[in-house]
């Protein structure tokens, strides 16, 4: 190779390289791992069509900062350690742009710790637990964002309506797992504000099947409201025995579970009266919802539930602080998130200085007729609390 | 935050834990039966009880049939099933060292959850039948559990019944209690190891069956009770059937009084180091086990 030969090469690079700021625009790539397969496959793969969704519309209006959108996702089979590996490889190896939250609190803990390191925003919209976010001072995390309302407040609604009926006592039991836990403290801590006295309150082991003495030892107690920080299996074993053994409080209301259709179709007319607590309801009046539902079951052929719409707003939460801070810089999209307050077809975003969801509203459902009402908050509600309940052989 | 405890409670709690204790019992019984007779751990037992479950379910939703009387469908099934794995399977590891039973049927326990959960995926099913309580007094006996004690009393008694009275039932008692004598006076071992591992597995279809009323059905449940049924088998006397009913009393009265006296966490921790105590004073089980 000559100089001469050289020096043109060198100078036709020069070129190029000069012209790669405008040829190479690119898609901007936003890396996920999801938990695809595995325990939370069900939920994870409905927060991955929430994205998908919405990297689809965003794509249709012209995509963000003039490039389009492409999402990178791996799946991490719901596995916290695999999802560590996944971020780290999506950041360093393919260099995505950005990235996104995955599915559940567990694996969320996990993958925050690559992200920090990396200096990466992260909109978590599937974490539920306060200590992801809310940490000692010297082990803060900058760049991760909650979108769903905390396990703390899941039994706010039942805890609201009954002070405002003027009930005295409550019992609480829950599962004995992270976050059934964080539910029951908090029920425990909002009764005590609104002046009830906690009656009982017990810890029962995850796949606990008789619930019997449990159940005589709340009778004994005579509360007026029962809380119960439930999965499923356990939500329906709580409510056959209750009518077993003929525990009958004024109120009785559950945490997860007690919301799902299938609640319902197991236990018949015996789920009536009995409250559940969900982040987000098809029949929400927040701007967009209904869009969001239409389009939604035009795309995938079925009903969202809360895990698709929380995906959905996390991703156009993010999308939406970018072009506020035009730019993909991390310390520009987080100044702008800290400050971001926003209505979502998943209802309100806005975070405090730790990234900690504080404007997310939790609705309270009650089973009537056969049909979900929302009945808490007031503004929210599509029909009245029933109450109280009645005899178990008059439902 | 604990309430005072009142003899109403414990009374209830003592229905309760009878009312349990009878189906631990009969479940249980199945167990007792193979080990005596085979030497064979069966850790499949549970899901087996869950396969019970499910045909109950499937006769309720599909051909409306009453629950009740779904019993012996289901537990002529099961017993089907069990006379097939014992076929194809389990005879291999009759004579083996027992950690060949217990991994065969560790194996077959696995593959039954999942195929289970291929084919009937893990959505909770239930079948809502006579729900409710009879009032007695200060108590609540739950109908579902009370109509359960009965069938299990039942049956556990028609199960004793049977060993001890007929023929078949002896000749399983005498292979339990000395194989080669036994086929020297003309019995066929062979066929017995089959009936006996058909007759266990319709003893765990028929707990499942009454379950089926009570709890959620759903692929894993059946777990929990391979390890309750070893529980009374042990606290009764491995090999010694009349253990069982003991055993199954014993473990339901003491996880409803751990529950009652201290909490529900604690109720397992109690029953096991039961167990322990049990082991450490009389290995053999209150009642006395074979002795090997």
């Amino acid at each position: 190779m000559t100089a001469k030969t050289l020096g043109a090469l060198i100078a036709a690079t020069a070129v190029l390289a000069a012209s790669l700021p405008v040829e190479a625009q690119g898609p901007i790539r936003i890396g996920a791992s999801m938990s695809l397969t595995g325990t939370y496959a069900k939920l994870g793969n409905y927060q991955h069509e929430g994205y998908k969704l919405c990297a689809k519309q965003a794509n249709e209006k012209g995509g963000l900062l003039g490039r389009k959108i492409e999402f990178v996702v791996y799946d991490d089979q719901s596995m916290p350690p695999t999802a560590v590996r996944l971020y780290e490889k999506l950041i360093t190896e393919d260099k995505v742009d950005a990235v996104i939250g995955p599915y559940s609190s567990p694996v969320t803990e996990a993958s925050a710790n690559v992200t920090e390191k990396y200096k990466k925003v992260m909109v978590t919209p599937l974490a539920a637990t306060t200590s992801i976010f809310k940490r000692p001072p010297d082990k803060r995390r900058y760049y991760i964002f909650m979108v769903i309302s905390p396990a703390e407040v899941y039994l706010e609604g039942l805890v609201d309506m009954a002070a405002k009926r003027g009930l005295k006592t409550i019992a609480i039991i829950n599962e004995d797992t992270l976050f059934a836990k964080a539910a029951a403290s908090g029920a425990a801590e909002l009764a005590k504000k609104r002046g009830m006295e906690v009656v009982f309150q017990e810890a029962y082991p995850k796949g606990n099947q008789d619930f019997s003495a449990i159940l005589t030892k709340i009778r004994a107690a005579n509360p007026e409201v029962l809380a119960a920080s439930t999965y499923f299996d356990d939500a329906v074993a709580i409510t056959r025995q209750m009518k077993e053994l003929n525990v009958n409080p004024k109120m009785y209301g559950l945490t997860v579970g007690g919301d799902l259709p299938e609640f319902y179709d197991l236990l018949k007319q015996n789920a009536e009266y009995i409250t559940g607590a969900t982040q987000w309801e098809a029949a929400l009046p927040y701007p967009g919802n209904q869009e969001f539902n239409d389009a939604y079951k035009k795309e995938f052929g079925r009903e969202p539930v809360y895990h698709s719409a929380a995906g959905y707003a996390g991703c156009v939460i993010y999308l939406e602080a970018v072009k506020r801070a035009g730019s993909l810089d991390s310390e520009k999209v987080r100044e702008v998130l800290l400050k971001l307050e926003m209505k979502t077809a998943f209802g309100e975003f806005k975070v405090d200085q730790d990234g900690f969801q504080t404007a997310h509203r939790m609705v309270t459902t009650q089973w009537q007729d056969g049909k979900k009402v929302i009945v808490w908050p007031d503004e929210l509600a599509t029909g009245k609390l029933r109450f109280p309940t009645p005899p178990w052989n008059q439902r | 935050m604990n309430v005072a405890i009142t003899p109403a409670m414990v009374g209830q709690v003592i229905i309760s834990g009878i009312l349990a204790g009878a189906l631990y019992a009969m479940v249980a019984l199945g167990l007792a039966l193979i080990y005596g007779v085979m030497r064979v751990i069966n850790i499949a037992h549970g899901p087996l009880l869950m396969l019970g479950a499910y045909t109950t379910f499937f006769l309720y939703s599909a051909l409306g049939l009453n629950p009740y009387l779904s019993i012996p469908v289901t537990m002529a099934v099961l017993f089907l099933v069990g006379i097939g794995l014992q076929r194809t399977l389990v005879f291999r590891v009759v004579d083996a060292p027992e950690l060949s039973s217990l991994l065969l049927t560790f194996g077959v326990s696995i593959a039954l959850v999942n195929l289970a959960q291929l084919a009937f995926t893990s959505d909770l099913r239930a079948v809502e039948y006579l729900t409710g309580s009879l009032p007695l007094g200060p108590f609540a006996i739950s109908k579902t559990r009370l109509v359960a004690f009965v069938f299990a009393a039942a049956v556990t008694a028609l199960a004793f019944l049977f060993l001890q009275r007929t023929r078949l039932g002896k000749a399983i008692r005498a292979t339990s209690q000395h194989r080669e004598v036994a086929m020297v006076c003309g019995i066929d071992v062979q066929r017995i190891h089959m009936l006996t591992f058909g007759l266990a597995t319709a003893l765990a279809a028929a707990g499942g069956a009454l379950l089926a009323v009570i709890v959620a059905i759903q692929p894993e449940m059946g777990q929990i009770w391979t390890f309750k049924s070893f529980l009374v088998l042990v606290l009764g006397g491995a090999g010694n059937y009349p253990g069982a009913l003991l055993g199954g009393m014993l473990l339901g009265l003491v996880e409803q009084g751990a529950s009652l006296f201290l909490t529900t966490q604690l109720s397992e921790v109690v029953a096991y180091l039961l167990l322990v105590v049990v082991l450490l004073v009389r290995p053999t089980g209150l009642l006395g086990g074979r002795q090997t």
